[in-house]
């Protein structure tokens, strides 16, 4: 997971080398962008001419919140096995003026609307982490991205 | 409370968005108990109307008054108008991933409670009153545990705003075209959902294309808006005409 905000530039990644026979792995990258930031992926996925069956599944979700920021995927695949099976998915999506409005016209305040936005869109981690360590990821989410709408 | 302040009153209500002019000096007063039908052609301003009551930051004010229950709530933020008593079923209702509609429809719920000094009511509470709610909408409970509006069918969609609308109670209901792409099964469903939900007490605005809509709800006014002003006001029967003559012999 990856936030940014204000001028921040961040630019994080992971890679995944498959040496042995029948390895699996899965990458779930979620990128926030906010204020005039920008975010930056990047994933290396090495398949060995060994690795028979060696399966991968990466996704990587970028999350804009305003105008004004701007979030980039540059995944590498480097394949030397053909009986691999790698998998990339990506996406985009944007907290825009409508989303926020939807949730001030429900009565809910800026930024608990934020907070849930953002860790419904963190889910798929969160409910990965021990439960101590998530609850105190949400609240530094929520905290570093104090007054960045506005 | 005293009837004869109405719940809403709009006046000379000008609006423009990007320098275009779309409210010209707009006038409307609902009251208690009544039942308002807005009707007009795409494009006459009958959303942005409805938008601005609600509180949407993109248009800009450039005269007249908003009066909720006899006060300006020019000033107010949407939250903050919500929380008063208004509220917007959207025309297109907003998908949010990740977020499961209880969690939402309790956080709404909570907020209000919150903004009249009550207490927040804990989950299992939350779940048996959402559930009486249900029936109004005729939802099945599984819709509780979906992400809002997310992979939700138009009809779906508009019954979770309406859904929305009895758990938030609200004083004054702003429909905008919640009948569009509604199978007839669906309108009826919904149209009966709205009536339980209509007391004396409250006022609805419904913004609508046809009038099987309001062969359901029976309006007390239906409006006609044209070119952001409301060029005719007439009761039921107005629906009629309409449906006959077109919005083409207002013009002349």
């Amino acid at each position: 997971m990856a936030l940014t905000n204000n001028y921040q530039q961040a630019d994080t990644g992971s890679k995944m080398v498959h040496i042995g026979q029948d390895t699996s792995s899965q990458i779930i990258s979620k990128g926030i962008s906010a204020g005039n930031s920008k975010n930056s992926y990047r994933g290396l996925i090495s398949i060995s001419n060994k690795a028979f069956g060696a399966r991968n599944y990466s996704q990587c979700d970028s999350l804009l919140i305003g105008n004004r920021s701007n979030a980039n995927t540059f995944p590498v695949l480097n394949v030397q096995n053909s009986t691999a099976k790698i998998e990339h998915e990506a996406s985009t999506s944007k907290i825009g003026e409508e989303q926020i409005f939807y949730f001030l016209q429900r009565g809910i305040a800026l930024e608990d609307a934020i907070s849930l936005i953002i860790s419904g869109f963190c889910r798929d981690v969160f409910t990965e982490l021990p439960l101590e360590f998530s609850a105190e990821a949400e609240r530094l989410l929520s905290l570093k991205l104090e007054g960045s709408v506005g | 409370m005293n009837s004869n302040v109405p719940i809403l009153k709009v006046t000379d209500l000008k609006v423009s968005i990007n320098e275009i002019e779309i409210l010209k000096d707009l006038n409307l007063e609902i009251f208690e108990g009544q039942i308002h039908a807005i009707m007009g052609p795409n494009g006459s301003g009958k959303s942005t109307l409805s938008k601005i009551i609600a509180g949407h930051p993109s248009y800009e004010i450039k005269g007249g008054d908003i009066l909720f229950q006899g006060n300006s709530i020019m000033e107010l933020e949407p939250d903050e108008r919500s929380h008063l008593g208004i509220f917007l079923a959207f025309q297109y209702p907003i998908e949010v991933p990740g977020v499961s509609n209880e969690d939402f429809l309790r956080l709404a719920y909570n907020a209000k409670l919150k903004a009249e000094n009550k207490d927040e009511i804990d989950p299992i509470s939350f779940l048996m009153l959402i559930n009486e709610k249900l029936k109004i909408v005729e939802m099945n409970p599984s819709f509780l545990s979906r992400n809002v509006n997310e992979g939700f069918s138009g009809g779906e969609k508009k019954r979770n705003e309406i859904l929305q609308m009895a758990l938030l109670d609200s004083q004054l209901c702003i429909l905008d075209e919640t009948d569009s792409g509604l199978d007839i099964d669906a309108l009826r469903i919904i149209s009966n959902g709205i009536n339980k939900i209509m007391t004396k007490e409250k006022g609805i605005i419904l913004i609508t294309h046809y009038k099987r809509l309001l062969d359901y709800i029976k309006p007390d006014y239906i409006h006609v808006m044209q070119d952001g002003k409301i060029i005719k006001t007439g009761d039921f029967n107005l629906a009629d005409e309409l449906e006959t003559k077109g919005y083409e012999w207002l013009r002349n």
